[in-house]
């Protein structure tokens, strides 16, 4: 048996805890059934509490496996094992949750029973699949926060941990939303009737199929992440090609819901091709902004990386830019093509323009204000200065009858149309001037003060 | 066994390590020394490959810590200053874990934990939870925990920290008979006098660097250092001393004279014998327990 997940059974899974665990259900369910018509009934009960043992408090001890290591100072001892990434990652994701999906199988058990005897065994089997997949997903999104707050050497605080446990929950709501749409056996919340067929590049496919696929693809990106994660605090390297793989799936998978940009009235007149690149960019541009905020800003890491670069070692300079790096440059690159192709509407090329050059700016803003910041991150305050950009000053342009100088805050359309393309751009390269001369000077400081 | 050349490591915004290289040959115990805010943790961790350097190279049994870093931690075990247990397990589940965790084969692992439990002194609470141990029984489990797969190379850091004067024998002991048994040990410490009982080499660090520039060696097993005094002043003490068979004159003077000599008893008489003889009036003999420290502070005069 994997040693981790061994460990976390000899804590987790007591006679004593399983005993009190089975009782306490037992008793809710019990009730439930007493109560059914007044309330709801054992099905329904064991849905809210499968939520509640496996989402809820399955991701809170999915982000304590890893932080917990740090607090009690196991973390190094168990990176010197001989474990492999995959095999701690499984280890602790499922060993730490032991607990919680004991309880959710007793819940799921009781499901499955109510399903069976209400709507047959393809609903069953369908709700089985979804109640693994949302428990599975939500705890490794609150494991992978963990790790990559782990990699940014900060982890430890309850606030932290709860911030871990918040991007398994929201890992949990957005999948449940969205299967809540086609969910055969209802909505819990929302009494509308579920859809039947998704567009999708011009396809109307089964909806459920649909889902239950995405949400495991999903699930197994997630766990690819978690891997990844771990491969890095073992010292392990990881490529590039496994990111640059998942952001070439979700270029190609948000692209295919073009069809419900015609819902939009300002974007309803692109057609088919420039939709799906503005998707694609869209979702690039948007990871862009997550990752740079996640990935620690190590300005160790830029020296090396320009050095690698300065002395054309491409291979490993590739291989060392960061997660951020790669989503924003392939955000530039599906913009360009987005350029080219709306070459006949100089319009919406502006727009493009500008929106590539106001993130390139957000870019080199965040990396500059971790090199400011005497704290570990400058995170707080990057989040203040684009606070400021893009809420704080406007409001005060526009209530001083400025608004022609909006063109300096967001994309906006300008009289000539080159102008806020042209700003942005102006913006984008002082920010990364002085981002770049900062890391210089700190590297020329940190000389000074060791020599 | 353990090489490193031109170690940078970098933080943010200070250079804790600024060119390191050195050189532990193998079955041997090293002595880290160094204030506080040095780098011997630091360079502790580099050694475990816990941290990348920035420049330079750090090979363990021929690895290097960039190229194969997972290979390099199923040769060591490594104590970190501050380190954990698993308060809720019984000595014998901690042991069990550490053992299947380092890669030793299920039917190997009660084998491992018995012996690892028994260099340390644990075989009679191999049933007690580790968090109802004491401070000292604490720090023996997490020896255990670091030795139980018989790493090749043992990094500790400040091992002897609050253990009691009997607790802190029993670690020299323990420490020498590793290395007797094959392993390789570098020990950071702040307190020399203990370092003394074990070990035969001194690194000293100050402010990311090694005062002296390598390793000096402190301690020869075969070839002890003595001391010797004298009750009546002999300007011949050098000369008489440095003409004897087996006999290497460290520093002398009138009074005194430090030296190293075979281990062997009945040459040391001899010697007693020959210098009684020759009239000096030899008031005190023996094995010199501050070798350590003298090189330390010498080289420190030095650097400074």
């Amino acid at each position: 048996m994997n040693p981790e997940f061994q460990r976390n059974l000899w804590l987790e899974l007591t006679p004593r805890r399983m005993f009190l665990m089975a009782v306490v259900l037992a008793l809710v369910f019990f009730a439930a059934a007493l109560t059914e018509g007044m309330v709801s009934g054992p099905g329904e009960a064991a849905r809210w509490l499968y939520y509640l043992i496996v989402v809820v408090w399955g991701t809170r001890n999915a982000a304590l496996s890893v932080v917990g290591e740090i607090r009690d100072r196991t973390w190094d001892g168990q990176r010197l094992s001989s474990l492999g990434a995959g095999a701690m990652t499984w280890g602790k994701l499922f060993g730490s949750t032991i607990y919680n999906w004991f309880g959710g199988a007793i819940c799921l058990a009781v499901i499955l029973v109510d399903l069976l005897g209400n709507r047959g065994a393809a609903v069953a089997l369908i709700e089985l699949v979804y109640y693994l997949a949302i428990g599975v997903i939500a705890q490794a999104a609150a494991l992978l926060a963990s790790l990559i707050a782990a990699g940014r050497r900060q982890a430890h605080s309850q606030f932290e941990v709860f911030l871990y446990q918040a991007v398994g929950l929201a890992a949990a709501i957005a999948a449940y939303l969205v299967w809540s749409t086609a969910d055969p056996a209802g909505s819990m919340l929302a009494r509308a009737a579920p859809i039947d067929f998704i567009v999708w590049w011009g396809l109307a496919l089964d909806a459920r199929a649909f889902l239950l696929l995405s949400l495991a693809i999903f699930t197994a990106w997630t766990l690819t992440g978690c891997v990844r994660q771990m491969k890095l605090e073992l010292k392990m390297r990881n490529g590039p090609f496994v990111w640059l793989g998942f952001l070439l799936f979700i270029g190609l998978y948000v692209a295919g819901f073009d069809a419900w940009l015609s819902g939009f009235g300002a974007l309803a007149h692109l057609d088919v091709v420039a939709s799906r690149l503005l998707l694609a960019g869209t979702t690039f541009g948007a990871l862009a902004y997550l990752m740079v905020f996640l990935e620690p800003k190590d300005r160790v890491h830029y020296r090396w990386l320009g050095r690698a670069f300065a002395k054309f070692q491409f291979g490993p300079a590739l291989a060392g830019l960061q997660g951020w790096m790669t989503a924003a440059l392939a955000t530039l690159g599906v913009g360009i093509a987005l350029l080219v192709w709306l070459g006949h509407t100089p319009p919406d090329q502006a727009a493009v323009g500008a929106m590539l050059g106001f993130l390139s700016r957000d870019m080199a803003l965040v990396v500059l204000a971790s090199m400011l910041s005497r704290r570990k991150s400058g995170d707080i305050a990057a989040i203040a200065i684009l606070f400021a950009l893009y809420i704080l000053l406007p409001a005060i342009v526009k209530g001083l009858n400025y608004e022609t100088s909006l063109v300096f805050f967001f994309p906006r359309a300008s009289d000539p149309l080159w102008l806020s393309p042209a700003l942005a751009w102006g913006e984008a390269v002082l920010a990364m001037v002085l981002a770049a001369g900062k890391l210089a000077l700190s590297e020329e400081k940190t000389r000074a003060t060791s020599a | 066994m353990i090489e490193v050349r031109d170690l940078v490591y970098e933080y943010p915004s200070v250079r804790a390590l600024k060119g390191i290289s050195l050189h532990v040959a193998p079955q041997t115990i090293t002595a880290l020394v160094g204030p506080n805010g040095a780098g011997k943790t630091t360079l502790l961790r580099c050694l475990a490959a816990l941290e990348p350097p920035y420049s330079g190279r750090v090979t363990i049994d021929g690895l290097d810590t960039l190229q194969a870093p997972r290979a390099i931690h199923a040769r060591l075990g490594y104590l970190p200053d501050f380190y954990g247990l698993y308060d809720a397990l019984s000595v014998r589940r901690v042991l069990n874990y550490a053992a299947r965790a380092r890669g030793i084969a299920p039917a190997l692992v009660a084998g491992a934990v018995e012996k690892a439990a028994g260099h340390v002194g644990l075989l009679d609470r191999l049933e007690a939870r580790a968090g109802e141990l004491s401070r000292g029984l604490r720090q023996r489990l997490a020896i255990a925990q670091a030795i139980v797969h018989e790493p090749r190379v043992l990094l500790l850091d400040e091992p002897a920290a609050g253990l009691d004067p009997q607790a802190r024998r029993d670690l020299s002991v323990l420490l020498l008979m590793l290395k007797d048994a094959g392993m390789t040990l570098v020990v950071s410490s702040h307190i020399l006098a203990e370092l003394e009982d074990y070990c035969s080499e001194m690194i000293i660090i100050e402010a990311g660097l090694i005062v002296g520039g390598q390793a000096i060696k402190v301690r020869d097993v075969e070839r002890p250092r003595y001391i010797l005094e004298v009750a009546t002043a002999r300007s011949d003490l050098r000369e008489f001393l440095a003409v004897r068979a087996g006999v290497d004159v460290i520093e002398a003077d009138d009074y005194h004279a430090l030296i190293t000599h075979t281990k062997n008893a009945a040459a040391r008489a001899k010697l007693i014998r020959d210098l009684l003889a020759s009239g000096f009036e030899v008031s005190s003999f023996g094995e010199s327990t501050k070798a350590l420290e003298d090189a330390y502070f010498k080289q420190v005069g030095q650097g400074s």
